[in-house]
């Protein structure tokens, strides 16, 4: 049967509400008697707290709360994988990204005001920065288990033997950088108790029942006492998978029995969002006098910074596909996450294979270089097709329109790819 | 000088939460008296256009149209969990959770049309707010006025859908197993032009070919294409968060720079549907794979143009220009 509304294009439903500039986004909720709030971030990226003294902005008038991590009443952790990011750090700070208090206040400006009155002694403590020097023995230790936290390994067939059969080898390290998802709307929330007394959150997220199983934890309530509410989200690309402002202005909602308004600004933004992994990818590639890969070669280290995030996740996802979407015989692959005092990495479109690509499409021209071959030639040559074997042992199956891609964007660059398979 | 290159990049991409870890969704349908429906679904849409495509899905199950569906998503107190938005996995995965609700909605409601059109459940098709008998359109009943007429008998119509992705955990020695399910594929080919005296370069041109199993709404796979182009032109070119000592140098969008409109080079999308089996319609995702090809694609350009090879992003014209300088 012919589909009648699939595979057309349809009018977007949420169209004429964006266009016209009805839409509301979380920035845009208020309700009377709401309470501003606001975070005290550190500038330490690794440091004990000695002291907080919140006193002096708890006397100025106008500020209703004032809380740090000893008033969190449930779990103060929390985790897309593993729950190690504090809600509010209580011993140490492991990263710039750490709050260490929070203020809710009759205005913004005085939730500023208050923030800079609020007193934190700390005990520096030494810092690493690259994870090269963070695997090291001598490194200072980040978490109790260590700083390398998660390898990945694929062993298929023989390297060695893949790279005696070689006719050309290219061996080369690439590195890729910290980015932001820099989504248009900075993060926003709007908390507030409603009739029956249940915690309710407008928020932009990615995933709104993991974010109210995570502010029940931390709050000591059960989930059904959490409603998590997401209006229309300005992008997100990753940066919204893991918690940022939802506890905080939850707690401070719960506090204080009124709602609470949190509003970053981009430069806070910059701060509490996960960034892309800076990943760096030692390749060896080797391949035949007709361009067929005889081996992969790989050791792949990703920063995770100071929290686990979906750092495994991605770091495998970088050694899955650091092959390319090419059949190879001989397959050798170990991939590190480890910890770092930088901003804490994560979610972001491509998830580890946005950086693979920068490694295995570079080798497969620089291979072609040196045997005499085309680009197209040597990818057309190894591409997956159905049937073929992945270097993870997986046979393709259903789709797999690869080839038809390379013909097609080939065709439209105006190659003629008939001369070139 | 300005020198002109082009580079080709083509890539793979595991959709899914993959390694064996469930990846589950769910989503509920009800349809209400005059045949029109409503869709309760936890998907977040990010902007990316999920709800728009459980629209469609829903109204191309049931055979109205798509103003005729009300999408309700993530709100937890009233629907359903559907995993996270991430992963190019809510077309693939929460699509059929979707769709299966809206069959199972529908199953019900064509048991009360195939009694009044006399014919097997089997017999029936839908389209343009009427229920068919297949092969003899003349006879066919109104869905508002079976609807109506078998909710005032006390009959309802809701479904529940739930999916779920299928991977394998990997063994833990060796990497062998089925990391991801299903895999989309991208190639696309990049035309820059390098000026030698500044090192800026500018991309001029992108064919961009991407298999998405079957495009489920053309226009919104179109705009997930230029939009990944786009942010990875950013990664290859522009975008870099400076630290220094683990503190951010660059926390402004003055000082941290993503493409403008006027960096954005002519884009060629071309959409391949390869379709898969175990998706919607034979659908799987775009939203990732849109992103991917594009850099590297830059790199292999800016290669072809002037013979650097930049193994450390971005391409500033800092590195180029050394490049140069060390040819």
């Amino acid at each position: 049967m012919t589909h009648q509304v699939i595979g057309k294009t349809q009018r977007r439903l949420d169209a004429p509400g964006k266009a016209a500039g009805v839409t509301r986004y979380p920035a845009d909720f208020n309700l009377p008697n709401q309470l501003y709030g606001r975070t005290l971030r550190t500038s330490y990226p690794h440091a004990r707290i000695v002291n907080i003294d919140t006193s002096k902005a708890r006397d100025l008038p106008g500020v209703v709360a004032v809380l740090t991590a000893r008033d969190i009443p449930g779990h103060n952790r929390h985790g897309v994988l593993y729950p190690d990011a504090p809600v509010l750090a209580d011993r140490v700070v492991l990263s710039v990204n750490d709050a260490v208090a929070l203020v809710a206040a009759e205005d913004d400006d005085l939730a500023r005001e208050a923030l800079a009155l609020i007193q934190v002694d700390y005990g520096e403590l030494p810092a690493v920065f690259d994870p090269y020097a963070a695997m090291k023995p001598e490194a200072p230790r980040l978490k109790p288990d260590g700083n390398v936290f998660y390898h990945f390994k694929t062993r298929k067939g023989d390297v060695e033997k893949g790279f005696q059969q070689a006719k050309a080898v290219v061996e080369k390290t690439y590195s890729t950088q910290m980015i932001d998802q820099l989504f248009l709307q900075p993060e926003a929330a709007l908390a507030y108790l409603d009739d029956r007394g249940h915690l309710t959150i407008q928020v932009a997220t990615q995933y709104s029942h993991w974010d109210r199983l995570e502010i029940a934890r931390a709050l000591g309530l059960k989930a059904n006492q959490v409603r998590v509410v997401v209006p229309a989200v300005g992008g997100a690309f990753g940066g919204r998978e893991d918690i940022t402002l939802q506890i905080h202005a939850s707690l401070l909602a719960v506090k204080t029995g009124r709602p609470v308004k949190m509003t970053y600004s981009r430069q806070e933004s910059f701060h509490a969002h996960s960034k892309r992994h800076p990943i760096t990818m030692k390749v060896k590639t080797g391949a035949d006098a007709n361009g067929l890969l005889t081996a992969l070669e790989a050791e792949i280290v990703g920063d995770s910074g100071a929290y686990s995030s979906w750092s495994p996740n991605i770091i495998r996802k970088t050694g899955v596909h650091i092959t390319g979407p090419y059949v190879i015989p001989n397959v050798k692959v170990d991939a590190y996450a480890v910890y770092t005092n930088n901003p804490f990495t994560g979610a972001m479109r491509g998830f580890g294979a946005a950086q693979a690509p920068i490694a295995y499409e570079s080798q497969m021209d620089a291979l072609a270089a040196e045997l005499g071959l085309h680009p197209f030639t040597i990818r057309w040559r190894n591409a997956f097709q159905v049937g073929s074997r992945t270097a993870n042992g997986q046979v393709l199956t259903g789709s797999a329109g690869l080839r038809e891609t390379m013909l097609r964007a080939a065709e439209a660059m105006g190659w003629n790819p008939e001369e070139l398979k | 000088m300005k020198k002109r290159g082009i580079g080709m990049a083509a890539i793979f991409y595991g959709t899914g939460y993959g390694n064996g870890f469930p990846d589950t969704s769910t989503a509920f349908v009800e349809i209400n008296d005059d045949g029109s429906a409503n869709v309760l679904v936890g998907a977040v849409d990010v902007g990316q256009g999920s709800d728009n495509l459980f629209a469609q899905i829903a109204a191309e199950e049931l055979g109205i149209d798509l103003t005729e569906v009300t999408v309700v998503s993530a709100d937890t107190d009233c629907t359903t969990d559907a995993g996270t938005t991430a992963a190019t996995r809510q077309t693939y995965t929460t699509g059929n959770a979707v769709r299966e609700a809206a069959r199972k909605a529908r199953e019900l409601l064509w048991q009360r049309a195939a009694k009044e059109l006399q014919v097997t459940v089997e017999g029936l098709e839908a389209g343009a707010g009427r229920i068919f008998v297949k092969g003899f359109p003349d006879r066919s009943v109104a869905i508002a006025q079976i609807c109506s007429q078998a909710r005032l008998e006390g009959q309802r119509f809701l479904g529940v859908g739930k999916s779920m992705a299928h991977t394998v955990q990997m063994d833990p020695e060796t990497g062998q197993g089925i990391p991801y399910w299903p895999y989309a594929f991208a190639t696309q080919i990049a035309e820059v032009e390098v000026d030698t005296e500044t090192g800026v370069v500018e991309v001029l041109r992108i064919t961009a070919a991407h298999d998405v199993g079957k495009a489920l709404n053309r226009q919104q796979v179109e705009g997930q294409i230029e939009g990944g182009v786009v942010q990875g032109v950013g990664y290859a070119l522009l975008e870099e968060v400076e630290l220094g000592g683990g503190k951010i140098k660059n926390p402004a969008m003055s000082a941290y720079l993503i493409p403008t409109m006027l960096d954005a080079p002519e884009i060629e999308t071309i959409i391949v549907e390869d379709p898969e089996p175990t998706g919607p319609y034979g659908a799987k995702g775009v939203g990732e794979p849109a992103l991917i090809p594009t850099a590297p694609a830059i790199l292999n350009a800016i290669y072809d143009a002037i013979g650097v090879r930049i193994t450390n992003l971005p391409a500033t014209p800092e590195k180029i220009l050394a490049g140069l300088w060390n040819k």
